[in-house]
């Protein structure tokens, strides 16, 4: 049973496409999140409203995801990735097997990102940071594509659930 | 999946002519040190401006946090130091997140400011994307396809090929093009709102769920290069102001050994019996008028040049005139009609000509319309239709 099932909240969403790799290999390269945000973009946009600009605002949230595996997951287990659709909505599920230590950090940002001083946070991150954190990522997800983000835990995985209104952003 | 296929190299690139600082394509490092050498570049370009630094992102099409920070970071240090400089950062309301990420940094420091490049670049895009020019759009659509239908497959038209219509205008070329020739896709973009919304409406309504309408600058398009077989840009680069730049992005999109496809007008030899003389004076004011908004409405038989300049091989050039004949002359007339009322109407007022010239240069349209209605009249509107193939 998958989470979707579980959920009966989500059962409006209807799956469009997923993914799932050993994350050995999906770690194996970097070029791996650009390559699969652009396929996958590409393959769900099809049929909205503006397909290609819908692709690259898509694109563009998904692989900062998928970056965020990235760079925080752990080398065993299996990454997935679901979209599913409702209305002008998509939504992300991304799972992958993270370190208890990464976990509670994910959980801490994603709680961050519903917060009022988000925007704030975001903007000093940018005016200060080096390099920009998961966490910065996740705000930028939640300040610039509208995007509402939750977490599953289920040991030793992590799945982030983003919820992404495109469709109205791009029409 | 290779890299190269799914991502340009990215392109950053500083114009010291113009102060203008270009990011392009796609920027999605790892590390700052992949990007390393563009930073590099980037700040020497800061060190070297005076005054106001624009930084282009119209062309970016993805950029990644880790580079956003790092390039972000220098624009920030350098407000920071430099009190003498501004910059100002050019989004496309064509590329969505650029827009809505970048203007944080005008919120950051007030020595930035984020502008949107949109249509009011081009001089004379307010009068082609005008809803005005829908029925214009409409009626040319269905007087030139009689002779389209049958000129496409030499141009490289023909079932199963994909295929990009740019500067689709309100969709009507590309429902005509799935309904007879049934290319495998279509992607059919324009910049004009209003057009699109129109050419999603009749979509709609028809049932067709396949064609790909897009919002998009056809100068600085989203669209990947090498993805279309087939390639079609009709009546639009006469009305840009530079067409040379509008072929090169048809060629990039364009599959090697694929076909790029243009029709354009050469309007001082639209014609007319009788009242010749009149038709012919008013069409010739139509080339100079079009010319002043920086519009060749004269290109048609320039058609190979610029196809060869671009670098095209096998070049085909052909003509043909629509006439009163072809049809119903009432089409002929109407088409003539919203002639008059954008280009008398709108743009030779917008040019402050005298009353006088417009009534002599709207009777020219009036006895156009007169010869393709009168019982023995014999009325024509000229147009090329040029193809290049793009070489392997």
């Amino acid at each position: 049973m998958n989470a979707a099932q579980r959920q009966p909240a989500e059962t409006k969403f209807e799956p469009l496409l997923q993914f799932e790799m050993e994350m050995g290999t999906f770690l194996s390269d970097w070029h791996h999140c650009d390559q699969l945000s652009t396929y996958m973009a590409r393959m769900i946009s099809h049929n909205r409203t503006d397909p290609v600009r819908h692709s690259n605002f898509f694109s563009s949230a998904l692989n900062e995801l998928l970056e965020v595996s990235f760079r925080g997951g752990s080398p065993e287990g299996r990454i997935g990735c679901a979209v599913y659709r409702q209305g002008p909505m998509e939504r992300v599920k991304l799972s992958f097997p993270c370190p208890p230590r990464q976990r509670r950090f994910f959980r801490e940002a994603v709680a961050r990102t519903r917060k009022d001083d988000a925007y704030a946070r975001y903007l000093d991150a940018i005016s200060t940071d080096l390099a920009p954190s998961r966490e910065v990522i996740l705000l930028d997800l939640a300040i610039n594509f509208d995007a509402e983000i939750r977490l599953e835990e289920d040991e030793p995985s992590i799945t982030i659930i983003v919820d992404l209104p495109l469709e109205g952003i791009v029409s | 999946m290779s890299t190269a296929i799914l991502s340009a190299p990215f392109q950053a690139e500083f114009d010291a002519n113009s102060q203008e600082f270009a990011f392009a394509g796609v920027i999605r490092p790892r590390s700052v040190d992949e990007i390393s050498h563009s930073i590099s570049t980037f700040r020497n370009a800061i060190e070297e401006a005076r005054g106001v630094l624009y930084i282009n992102v119209k062309r970016l099409a993805q950029m990644n946090n880790t580079a956003f920070h790092a390039f972000s970071r220098v624009v920030l240090d350098a407000c920071r130091t430099r009190s003498d400089i501004r910059f100002v950062v050019v989004t496309s309301s064509v590329v969505g997140w650029t827009e809505r990420m970048f203007r944080h940094l005008g919120n950051i420091e007030p020595q930035i400011t984020v502008e949107v490049y949109d249509s009011k670049f081009y001089p004379g895009q307010s009068f082609v994307e005008d809803t005005s020019f829908i029925p214009i759009l409409r009626t040319q659509t269905k007087m030139t396809w009689r002779h389209e239908r049958t000129i496409l497959p030499r141009h490289g038209m023909r079932p199963g090929i994909v295929m990009a219509d740019i500067c689709c205008g309100i969709g009507d070329f590309a429902v005509l093009v799935r309904k007879e020739f049934q290319p495998a896709r279509i992607v059919a973009l324009d910049h004009s709102r209003a057009s699109l919304a129109y050419a999603r409406d009749v979509a709609t309504n028809f049932g067709i769920s396949d064609i790909e309408y897009t919002y998009g600058d056809a100068s600085e398009m989203l669209l990947e290069d090498n993805q279309f077989d087939l390639v079609t840009c009709r009546h639009s680069l006469q009305i840009f102001n530079q067409p040379d730049l509008l072929l090169k992005e048809l060629y990039r999109i364009c599959k090697p050994g694929g076909r790029v496809y243009i029709t354009n007008e050469k309007n001082s030899h639209c014609l007319g019996e009788p009242r010749a003389q009149s038709i012919q004076w008013t069409y010739n004011e139509v080339a100079k008028l079009f010319s002043h908004f920086e519009m060749d409405v004269e290109l048609g038989p320039k058609s190979r040049r610029y196809l060869a300049d671009a670098g095209f091989d096998d070049i085909l050039v052909e003509s043909f005139m629509v006439t009163n004949l072809d049809g119903e002359p009432q089409d002929f007339a109407d088409v003539i009609t919203a002639w008059e009322n954008v280009y008398a109407g709108e743009m030779a007022v917008k040019r402050g000509d005298p009353p006088e010239f417009i009534e002599r240069f709207r009777q020219g349209f009036r006895d156009h319309i007169f010869a393709a209605l009168h019982p023995k009249g014999y009325a024509g509107w000229p147009i090329w239709a040029a193809s290049g193939r793009k070489p392997l």
